[in-house]
C-alpha cells in the first residue's frame, strides 16, 4: 500500500520555498503598486500591465514546456515526463486564463473594450481551447501509457500552431500595444524603473509556476502509483504484508 | 508493394467505399447545402452583407462538411477489425494516414467546387472578381484556394479523426480539438478568397495563398512525423 497521505506531505525545503515565493510575490505587487512611476498616458493603470505581462509570458513559457516534456515522453516512454507535462499543461491554462482575466481588466479602461479580434487576443484564447482539448482527451483515456501518447501529440501539434495562429491573426489590424521589449534585442522603449519592476514582476511569476509544478509533480507521481497499484491488485492476488509501489 | 502504392491502394479503398456507400457524399452535400442556407438566414435580408459573407459562408460549411468526412472515413473501418488488419500491414502508418488524406482531399475538394458557385448565386456574390482581372483567371486562383485550403483542412481533420476513433464523446471531441488547430488554415483560405470575390485583388489573393500553402507544409510535416503515436493497434 501507498502511504499518500506520507509521500504528500510537503519537506522543510519546498515549504521554505513557497514561503521565499510568497514573501516576493507580495513584494512584486508592491514595486508595482507603490514604486512604480505613473505611466505618461496611462497614469496608474500602467500597474495591471506588471501582473499581465508577467502572467503571460509564463503561460506561454508553460505551454510550450508541455510539448516539450510530451515530446520527451513520446521519445523516452518514462511515465515521468508524462507527469512533468500534465503538470505544466495545467499550469499554463490556469495562467492563460489569468492572462485572459488579467488583459480585460487592463484593456476594458485603456482602450475602452474587454475583447477585439487582436493576433495576442486571438492566440490566448486559441491556447485556452487547445489546452481544454488536452485535458479533455486526457480524461477519455484509461489507459496510461494510450493517454500519455495522445496527450503529448496534442499537445505538440498545439504548440505548433501556435505561431501559425499568431502569424494569422497579426495581420488582423492590431488595437494591443506594440511590443515595448523586443526579443531580438533591438531596444527597449520602457523606463528603467518599469522594466525592472516588470522583470522582477515576471521572474517571481516563473518561481510561482515553478513552485506549482513541483508540488503537483509530487501529486502526479503519487497518482502515477496509485493507479499502478491499482492495476496490479486487478491482474494480481492482493500482495500480503507492507508493499510500497514507487514510481 | 512500395510504400507509394500502399498510399494509392488505401486511397483507392476508401473511395471505392465511398462510391458503394455514399454516406459522406449524402451527409456532406446535402448537410453544407443547409448550412448555407442557414448561414444565409443569419446573415438577414442585407445583399452587402450577404455578398461580403458569402466566402466565409462557404468555408463554415466545408469546414463541418470535412469533420464529418475525416470521422467517417476512420468509422467504417472500426467495423470487423478492419482497422487492426489495416494497422496490421507491414507498411509505416504514415502510408494510412495519407492514404486516408488523399481520400478527403478529393472528396472536399469536389465538394468545394460544387459549393462555390451555389454559395455564389446563394449570396449574390461575382465569383469572377468583377473587376478588370479576366474572370477566369481569378476562378482558377479560387479553386486553387479552395484545393489548398481543403489539404490543411484535410492534414487536421484525418489526423484528429484517427486519434479520437476509439475514443468515447468522439462526436462531439473531434470539433473541439481540431478547430483551434486549423484557424490558420481557415483565417488564410476566408481572406484569400474574400480578396479574389470581392474585387479580383490577385496580389492579396497571392500573398494569403502562399501563407496558406506554408501552413499546408507545415501541418503535414507536423502530421506525418506524429501520426505513429496516434493509433494503436
Amino acid at each position: 500500500m501507498i502511504d499518500a497521505a506520507a509521500r504528500l506531505r510537503r519537506p522543510l525545503w519546498l515549504r521554505t520555498y513557497l514561503g521565499i515565493t510568497l514573501l516576493l510575490f507580495l513584494a512584486a505587487a508592491a514595486f508595482g503598486l507603490v514604486f512604480s512611476p505613473r505611466d505618461v498616458t496611462q497614469g496608474d493603470l500602467i500597474r495591471i500591465m506588471y501582473a499581465h505581462v508577467s502572467v503571460a509570458w509564463i503561460a506561454f513559457v508553460a505551454v510550450g514546456l508541455t510539448a516539450v516534456f510530451g515530446a520527451l515522453y513520446l521519445w523516452r516512454g518514462q511515465r515521468r515526463d508524462d507527469v512533468l507535462a500534465v503538470a505544466s499543461g495545467e499550469m499554463g491554462l490556469f495562467f492563460a486564463g489569468l492572462t485572459i482575466i488579467g488583459g480585460m481588466t487592463y484593456s476594458r479602461p485603456t482602450l475602452n473594450t474587454f475583447w477585439t479580434w487582436d493576433a495576442k487576443l486571438t492566440l490566448t484564447a486559441i491556447m485556452v481551447a487547445l489546452m481544454v482539448g488536452y485535458f479533455i482527451v486526457r480524461g477519455l483515456i484509461d489507459d496510461p501509457v494510450r493517454r500519455g501518447r495522445v496527450s503529448a501529440v496534442v499537445a505538440i501539434v498545439a504548440a505548433a500552431s501556435l505561431p501559425f495562429n499568431y502569424l494569422a491573426a497579426e495581420w488582423f489590424r492590431t488595437l494591443h500595444p506594440a511590443k515595448s521589449v523586443a526579443l531580438d534585442g533591438s531596444g527597449v522603449t520602457m523606463d528603467g524603473t518599469m522594466l525592472a519592476v516588470l522583470l522582477f514582476n515576471t521572474v517571481v511569476a516563473g518561481m510561482i509556476y515553478l513552485g506549482f509544478m513541483i508540488d503537483r509533480v509530487r501529486l502526479g507521481r503519487v497518482e502515477a502509483a496509485l493507479e499502478e497499484e491499482r492495476a496490479q491488485a486487478v491482474t494480481q492476488p492482493a500482495p500480503v504484508g507492507k508493499e510500497v509501489v514507487r514510481v | 508493394m512500395n510504400d507509394l502504392h500502399a498510399v494509392l491502394w488505401i486511397a483507392r479503398k476508401d473511395l471505392l467505399q465511398e462510391a458503394r456507400s455514399k454516406a459522406v457524399t449524402v451527409a456532406t452535400v446535402f448537410f453544407s447545402a443547409v448550412t448555407l442556407g442557414v448561414l444565409a438566414f443569419a446573415f438577414g435580408e442585407n445583399p452587402l452583407l450577404m455578398r461580403e459573407g458569402a466566402m466565409g459562408a462557404l468555408w463554415v460549411a466545408l469546414a463541418f462538411a470535412g469533420v464529418i468526412s475525416a470521422a467517417q472515413s476512420w468509422q467504417a473501418d472500426l467495423e470487423d477489425g478492419a482497422l487492426e488488419a489495416l494497422l496490421a500491414w507491414p507498411v509505416p502508418r504514415a502510408a494510412v494516414y495519407l492514404g486516408k488524406l488523399l481520400a478527403n482531399w478529393g472528396l472536399m475538394t469536389v465538394l468545394g467546387f460544387v459549393l462555390l458557385p451555389l454559395a455564389g448565386g446563394l449570396y449574390g456574390a461575382d465569383v469572377g472578381g468583377g473587376g478588370e482581372v479576366p474572370a477566369a483567371l481569378v476562378v482558377a486562383v479560387l479553386l486553387a484556394t479552395i484545393a489548398a485550403g481543403t489539404l490543411g483542412f484535410a492534414l487536421i481533420a484525418v489526423f484528429y479523426a484517427g486519434l479520437t476513433a476509439n475514443l468515447r464523446a468522439r462526436e462531439s471531441l473531434l470539433p473541439v480539438l481540431m478547430f483551434p488547430v486549423v484557424v490558420p488554415i481557415l483565417l488564410a483560405a476566408v481572406r484569400a478568397s474574400n480578396a479574389l470575390v470581392g474585387s479580383g485583388d490577385l496580389d492579396l489573393a497571392w500573398a494569403w495563398l502562399r501563407l496558406l500553402v506554408g501552413f499546408d507544409l507545415v501541418y503535414a510535416v507536423v502530421c506525418l512525423a506524429l501520426f505513429r503515436f496516434v493509433v494503436e493497434a
